[in-house]
């Protein structure tokens, strides 16, 4: 089996955005619809002791997704490999997942009125290749794989280091799981 | 926007395109079908960026097909500036452009020609031989604020600039003036993987910038005070003896005199100057110093602060030459020019210039290192030990500020044309306010380019310009390296798009230039002839490039060992003879930031706050890609940097459009409050324009409004003595809210 999952090394980020527009570009998204913003925190303290860090989001492909349970046309779709996406010809644009997603990873279309989301580059990575959000970064900073391949570096990140998964208590069983610390610790 | 899930089509040819979005030159594969560039990505094994792109990087394709692209040869009709245009062929704009100069060359001399350029996106090596052939010495570029001066000083003090990191074998780097984390990220990568490794990283910045954020130690220093800190830092290596005595006893010249030079310069001194803390200027100077091997990386910072300029590069340079980092494992070295290709130099046609002309060059009797005067004694020095010399574009040019004045007032003698290339000298050259009055005056103006931009909508001609994936690229560090990286045409240009190259070409052929000078009907054969030394068994250049690609030859550590150093003495002169001789002082002297609290007390009371004007900042490049609006999306508005205590004091609130005013001018930006700046100093963003708005009126495309060079120095009392650089760093300003606010 396949279960694909995505890391992102808040130690490494450097908040340079070209996920944001490598994503925007190469999935051809409506001009305000993002799906990878990344946050940055900070500079916090008092000068000049200071620490910033950036967060990347991006949908969390969830387990036990409440965006899937919560669409009435079965639009909202999660396949076998964990990639959960919808499919524009049955979607009726109700916005129920929107307001069902805790991490605000769907956005509907002003113009098409279908519901928008990250699918993981879905193609790309069944044939082989690393979603564009991942390919683009300089830093290295994401890394994409399959949790059910224990070699895989996403297992090894998962498994060896303290990573984190965004709201875990709401206990979705996000698949995008994170790395804190301190810059210069990648 | 084609899906990258087509390109398995055997019909698609992969070219391997670099980026030309900056100078770091990410390489690209281009998916080609049928002359369509289909898709990018980046290469994965390229040299430089192993598959990485950055915001810029990605927007290649909206840049190729972008509405907003010249895509004929315009021809002014009616006022200039009315923006009003009529489309005509390369041949007749070339034959018109050439009549019109020749007709000038003929009146006022030559000299009365002169171009303005950018950043690296051209072939400014035929556009030298075009200058040289034609005979006019006074070309310029915005080189004073990027390198230039830094490559000049320490290549007259050490025989060429050490500016390449052996960063995997060091154990230290100082990060100084530069922001990789913004500004060239497969270079934040190298760092942040080797601090995994246990590399130390020093920044020094105003700013708590992405790179400070990940430091050991961040010097937050005074903007425009790093000569201060420079001169302290050697202060404590010498006085307290961390210097390498064998390096400096065998391979250095002046270090008593430097010693001595230095006594006063402790960092009790330089506390309030630089508003480091003294203790904290000690500690980072013996972490760089005890930490050897290390690595002092090059930032434009330095480059850009006027007066004290040349003398902080100076200091810089001697610093890593006391602490014996030069040429070694994990230092910084020297790669010298390339014996094994043609470089730059090589193909500019300088000796077509006659002395007579050289001496006319505009600014060289005042600033006297990046022009002929100095650019001589070091080129010659550079002939007679490593047999080539460093590039005369760039390296030797007429000072900017001082050309646009001499349009405005005829002194000191009438300049009647100006063809502009790959930059809109208002955004990106000092004083913008002049510059615009200067393009608006000159009499002739003609500009190569991909948009309309201010500078173009005052020309009489603008030939539009052919981007990255339409043409060629080679990049070797402004021809003073000794590799190189080299990527193939995508796609033909598109439309009636041409090159620089083949511009200067034109022009020249049409001036009566000889054929034989211009031997290359394009860049291909052009680059074949620069490659085609390095022997590899490849037919034409694009063989080179698909087989080849880049060439990094083996780093040769301790080079001097054998040859000495490539300077008159042999040695490492940290007390210059080169600059005693062009009559400046021989070891750096302290002089402050161009306008400062401490010499100008009657300034500082109208204009308390210290000015940082435009380092590079995410996704945009210099005055580029402000067009493209998913990048404008992200970055919709121009923000100024704030402390939220000065902001509070001046009733300034998070996101307020506020004005920022020094003696020159002032330009409107938003306000980030951040504690990540001093409350005394402001950040500016660079670059801003508004290409979405009308090109009518005082201010076209919003060029004046929100730039950042409105604000920057340039009277020839503020510029460096040796080099000619105007100052953006360590200027006086005041903040004060937009009461209109909002977007004009």
């Amino acid at each position: 089996m396949t279960r694909y999952a995505m890391v992102m090394d808040t130690r490494r980020c450097i908040g340079c955005d070209s996920c944001t527009i490598a994503c925007k570009i190469w999935n051809d998204l409506p001009l305000e619809i993002v799906f990878n913003p990344v946050i940055t925190n900070g500079p916090e303290g008092t000068y000049p002791h200071l620490h910033m860090t950036h967060l990347p989001l991006i949908c969390m492909h969830c387990e036990e997704a409440p965006c899937v349970h919560v669409c009435p046309t079965g639009a909202s779709k999660k396949d076998e490999d964990g990639i959960i996406w919808v499919d524009p010809q049955s979607c009726i644009g109700c916005g129920a997942c929107v307001v069902a997603c805790p991490y605000d990873a769907r956005h509907k279309d002003r113009e098409s009125g279908v519901v928008m989301k990250c699918d993981f580059c879905k193609d790309r990575v069944r044939g082989g290749q690393e979603p564009h959000c991942v390919w683009t970064c300089h830093q290295r900073a994401r890394v994409f794989g399959d949790l059910d391949d224990p070699k895989s570096e996403v297992s090894l990140l998962v498994n060896s280091l303290r990573s984190e998964q965004l709201f875990a208590e709401l206990e979705t069983e996000p698949q995008v799981y994170y790395l804190f610390g301190m810059g210069g610790q990648g | 926007m084609k899906r990258l899930e087509n390109l398995s089509d055997p019909a698609i040819e992969v070219r391997k395109s670099m980026c030309y979005f900056c100078h770091t030159n990410c390489g690209v594969l281009a998916y080609v079908k049928d002359g369509e560039v289909l898709a990018i990505k980046g290469d994965p094994g390229h040299p430089v960026n192993k598959g990485g792109l950055c915001c810029r990087g990605n927007i290649a394709l909206k840049h190729l097909d972008h509405p907003d692209r010249i895509n004929k040869p315009l021809k002014r009709k009616g006022e200039r500036g009315a923006n009003q245009w009529q489309e005509i062929s390369w041949p007749e704009a070339l034959d018109e452009i050439a009549e019109r100069l020749a007709a000038i060359k003929e009146k006022y001399g030559a000299e009365a020609v002169a171009t303005a350029g950018g950043t690296l996106r051209t072939d400014d090596w035929a556009r030298r031989r075009f200058m040289n052939l034609f005979g006019s010495p006074n070309g310029f570029h915005n080189a004073l604020l990027c390198w230039i001066p830094t490559f000049m000083i320490e290549a007259a003090i050490s025989g060429w600039s050490p500016f390449v990191s052996d960063m995997a074998n060091s154990r230290i780097a100082v990060i100084w003036g530069a922001n990789p984390g913004a500004s060239t990220l497969p270079s934040m990568r190298g760092i942040t993987d080797l601090q995994k490794k246990g590399l130390k990283v020093i920044v020094i910045d105003p700013r708590f910038t992405e790179t400070a954020a990940h430091a050991d130690l961040w010097l937050p220093i005074r903007p425009g005070a790093d000569l201060a800190l420079a001169l302290a830092w050697i202060n404590v290596i010498i006085t307290e003896k961390l210097y390498d005595k064998d390096f400096v006893q065998d391979w250095c010249i002046g270090f008593e005199q430097l010693a001595e030079h230095v006594r006063e310069y402790t960092p009790e001194w330089a506390g309030p100057l630089t508003w480091l803390e003294p203790g904290l200027i000690r500690e980072s100077a013996r972490l760089y110093a005890t930490n050897t091997p290390g690595n002092i990386q090059w930032g434009t910072a330095l480059d850009q602060q006027g007066r004290p300029s040349g003398a902080g590069i100076q200091a810089r340079a001697i610093l890593r030459a006391i602490c014996g980092n030069i040429d070694c494992p994990g230092g910084d070295l020297m790669p010298g020019p390339s014996y094994e290709y043609v470089v730059d130099e090589e193909l500019e046609a300088n000796d077509w210039l006659s002395e007579e002309q050289k001496a006319k060059q505009i600014g060289s009797d005042s600033f006297r290192l990046c022009a002929w005067p100095g650019y001589q004694l070091i080129s010659d020095i550079a002939k007679e030990r490593w047999g080539k010399a460093p590039t005369a574009e760039w390296m030797c040019e007429a000072n900017a500020p001082a050309v646009f004045r001499a349009i405005l007032t005829g002194e000191p003698y009438p300049i009647k044309a100006l063809i502009v290339s790959a930059t809109n000298p208002v955004n990106s050259y000092g004083n913008s306010q002049e510059v615009l009055a200067a393009l608006k005056k000159v009499e002739f103006l003609v500009t190569c380019e991909y948009w309309m931009t201010s500078a173009a909508l005052y020309s009489d001609y603008v030939l539009p310009i052919a981007g990255a994936l339409e043409r060629p690229i080679i990049h070797n560090s402004y021809g003073c390296s000794s590799s190189l990286i080299a990527s193939e045409r995508a796609i033909e240009p598109l439309h009636q798009r041409g090159t620089d190259y083949w511009f200067w070409q034109g022009l020249g052929l049409r001036l009566g230039q000889d054929e034989d000078l211009w031997p290359w009907d394009n860049e291909e054969e052009a680059y074949f002839y620069i490659v085609y030394p390095l022997g590899f068994e490849v037919e034409d250049y694009d063989e080179f490039v698909e087989t080849v690609g880049s060439y990094f030859p083996e780093p040769e550590y301790y080079r001097y060992k054998e040859e000495g150093f490539f300077t008159r003495s042999g040695k490492v002169e940290l007390y210059s003879s080169v600059l005693e001789e062009l009559g400046y002082p021989p070891l750096p002297t302290y002089t402050g930031p161009v306008e400062n609290e401490i010499d100008h007390p009657e300034i500082a009371r109208d204009y308390p706050l210290v000015l940082s004007a435009g380092g590079g900042f995410m996704p945009f490049h210099h005055s580029e890609e402000f067009n493209i609006r998913e990048l404008r999306y992200i970055r919709h508005d121009p923000f100024m940097e704030i402390n939220p205590k000065t902001a509070a004091e001046l009733g300034i609130r998070d996101g307020d459009w506020c004005w920022i005013e020094t003696r020159r001018g002032r330009c409107r930006q938003r306000a980030n409050l951040t504690n990540g700046v001093h409350e005394k100093v402001i950040i500016t963003q660079r670059g801003w324009w508004y290409p979405e708005r009308d090109a009518s009126g005082p201010d076209p495309f919003g060029v004046l409004e929100s730039n950042t060079n409105v604000l920057t120095a340039t009277d020839a009392d503020q510029c460096d003595p040796i080099s000619g650089t105007w100052a953006n760093r360590g200027l006086l300003c005041r903040v004060y809210k937009d009461e209109e606010g909002g977007k004009r």
